[in-house]
């Protein structure tokens, strides 16, 4: 896939490029700037590193860092369309060769971390470097229950956070990143949230991840889960729906760099009902109210399946992988053919996705792996991607 | 004296003169005349409007065939030319759902266009033929106007009243409302109480009686659900806040013991 369009108001890069890597962090504390300033600068010593931030940052202090200032974004949780364009526009101007992107609460990163990122798009010929942190078992659920298992089974990926706050990106990679990016920051939807990897893996670059190690996971400010749920997937579901000529031809996904670590003989949690129970009783009611919705959506398989899960006991509640792979392409196609709209869609998602959650707390509440059992939700997707292809294509044809 | 006996008891002259029946002949005849002549105007009107209705569907269905063949030539020139691949490489999309394709839209749109040209021209043809007939009656063709627009309205009003009403259902079931379905039959009841009220105004049935049913009905739903949920539902409330109670104070209780090491991030 070609890349060579510029985009219209953006100048293309100068022929030699000299200056090393643009560092752009997102808003943050100046405990958590001054931290990411020392590790920058530990971690690259003969690099000319230039800092972009809107923060106004202690120059004095750090010699060896060229600091600018720049646009600030609305970036609370993760990067946002307006960064991308940022990014790229400062590259150009100061003749950048890669581009370090640190989202919010960066500053748990460690040095190795940055030099990773930075490295591998400076020097190797990646374009795109993502991190994998090392999350406690019941963070980032969105993220295992929905944004990994679909990125992996559709652009054969084995990215773990495909939203990630923090990346290396390439110039070309940030180009082409920019211009998606314009399509959004045109209408005015500058917040909108992007994503690298179907980029890249749609443009046929180089994505390479780095294990970062554990970090603090900035959180949603302001909505609740009601609101960025739906943002969040209706976001993928409008860039999977774009790409769809991409995904539907089969790739095989790339072997695994590391295997995953034998089951840990995890202690068995006395508490997930206590968790569970509040998302239990959100399934429950949507069931009794939301049917005549789901029933617009879902094959009579999949309400069956639910029929079968709300009547199960807190203690025994687990979601089966495959219900969970079908539901998610259902309402994947259901959003791409408009069959209810598209606000209510994603509203309709909601307890499910809790219904998901209960199960994925039981199941590593049980003393079973969490990424063993993430691994497997990814597997279902994967399994299940010929029926999210038949009926993609033919989405009238009669579904049981 | 005797004079005047004679003249009262005088026959009158004028009072044998014309039989009894003939006054009950006049009133059918005239009756029959009445008929004769309506039954005419009747006529007459169809006579006048036949031709106007006769150009409407004559115009409608020949621009509605027009339509379909012109949507299905641009259908076929707009994929011989490859026009949805040429915009979804300019917009960089590659896809399209098989109903939304821009061939797809242009080729719909061609069509209606083509419907409701011929609407005009049809309705024009009336109109001209319908004003012609002198006789009818000046009002009939702007009550069909309102009778249209309240079938609009009646429309809208619906698909308002199910668009809110699943609105409510979905952000209250978010909500964990326990009264969830109750508050969208509220809504949907609501939107639909001031539809029917719009349209019966709109259609001038009813008149004051109307806006008196509709402010009485409208209010008396609202006083519905504000005595429903704040005291018919009252145990139905409480339960819903208790059970937020518990779960608040349940994982309050546990948190000593079990929180801090690894809590629910959604992302």
């Amino acid at each position: 896939m070609a890349t060579a369009d510029q985009i219209p108001d953006i100048t293309a890069p100068s022929a030699g490029p000299s200056a090393g890597l643009l560092v752009l962090l997102a808003a943050m504390t100046p405990e958590q700037s001054e931290g990411v300033l020392a590790n920058l600068t530990a971690s690259f010593p003969a690099e000319s590193v230039l800092v972009a931030s809107p923060d106004a940052l202690p120059a004095d202090s750090y010699p060896s860092l060229q600091i600018v200032a720049a646009p600030a974004t609305n970036a609370a949780w993760t990067l946002t369309a307006a960064d991308f364009v940022n990014a790229y526009q400062l590259a150009e101007k100061n003749e950048a060769r890669a581009i370090l992107m640190l989202g919010p609460e960066s500053g748990s990163l460690g040095m190795s971390a940055l030099h990773g990122l930075a490295n591998a798009v400076l020097i190797t010929p990646t374009d795109l470097a993502v991190p994998c942190y090392d999350l406690p078992p019941h963070a980032g659920l969105v993220n295992s229950a929905i944004l990994y298992p679909l990125t992996r089974a559709l652009f054969a990926s084995r990215v773990r956070f495909p939203l990630a706050p923090d990346l290396g990106l390439s110039l070309r990679m940030a180009e082409r990143l920019a211009r998606a990016a314009q399509r959004f920051t045109a209408i005015n939807q500058g917040e909108a949230p992007l994503w690298p990897v179907n980029e890249a893996t749609v443009a046929g670059f180089t994505i390479d991840q780095f294990d970062v190690g554990p970090r603090l996971q900035p959180q949603p400010t302001g909505p609740d889960l009601n609101t960025i749920l739906p943002l969040v997937t209706g976001a993928l579901f409008s860039d999977i729906d774009a790409k769809a000529a991409f995904w539907q031809r089969f790739r095989p996904l790339p072997p695994a760099s590391d295997p995953i670590p034998m089951p840990m003989p995890q202690e068995p949690s006395s508490h997930a009902a206590a968790e569970i129970a509040p998302m239990l009783q959100a399934f429950r009611l949507a069931y009794t109210n939301l049917q005549e919705i789901w029933s617009l959506v879902l094959p009579p398989n999949s309400l069956l399946g639910l029929k079968r899960l709300a009547a199960t006991d807190a203690a025994a509640f687990r979601m089966p992988d495959s219900l969970w792979a079908r539901i998610v392409y259902d309402f994947l196609l259901a959003y791409r053919l408009r069959t209810i709209n598209r606000g209510h869609l994603l509203g309709v998602l909601i307890p499910l996705y809790l219904a998901w959650v209960a199960s994925h707390i039981n199941i590593t509440a049980s003393g079973a792996h969490t990424e063993r059992h993430i691994e497997a939700v990814a597997a279902a997707f994967e399994a299940e991607k010929t029926y999210l292809v038949s009926r993609w294509r033919w989405p009238d044809r009669f579904n049981p | 004296m005797l004079n005047i006996l004679a003249t009262m008891l005088q026959p009158d002259p004028y009072q044998n003169s014309q039989p009894l029946y003939a006054d009950n002949t006049s009133i059918w005849h005239h009756m029959s005349n009445a008929l004769h002549q309506s039954l005419y105007r009747v006529l007459a009107l169809l006579i006048a409007i036949l031709p106007g209705i006769l150009a409407f569907v004559v115009a409608l269905a020949v621009f509605t065939l027009i339509g379909m063949a012109l949507s299905a030539l641009l259908r076929r020139v707009l994929a011989a030319a490859g026009f949805d691949d040429r915009v979804a490489r300019g917009r960089g999309t590659v896809d399209w759902a098989p109903s939304t394709s821009p061939s797809e839209l242009i080729a719909r749109a061609s069509f209606w266009a083509c419907v409701f040209l011929g609407l005009i021209i049809g309705v024009s043809a009336f109109d001209a033929s319908y004003t012609t007939a002198a006789t009818l009656p000046s009002s009939l063709l702007s009550y069909l106007t309102r009778v249209v627009g309240a079938v609009f309205l009646l429309i809208a009003g619906t698909l308002v009243a199910r668009f809110l009403a699943r609105t409510v259902l979905i952000g209250a079931v978010n909500a964990q409302l326990e009264y969830a379905r109750f508050l969208s039959l509220g809504v949907k009841w609501l939107v639909l109480v001031l539809t029917a009220a719009m349209v019966l105004d709109h259609l001038e049935i009813g008149g004051g009686v109307v806006e008196l049913a509709f402010g009485i009905l409208f209010g008396g739903i609202v006083l519905t659900l504000s005595l429903a949920v704040g005291l018919g539902s009252r145990d139905l409330v409480s339960r819903s806040l208790e059970s937020h109670t518990e779960h608040a104070s349940e994982r309050s209780a546990a948190a000593p013991t079990t929180k801090p090491d690894d809590p629910i991030r959604h992302f």
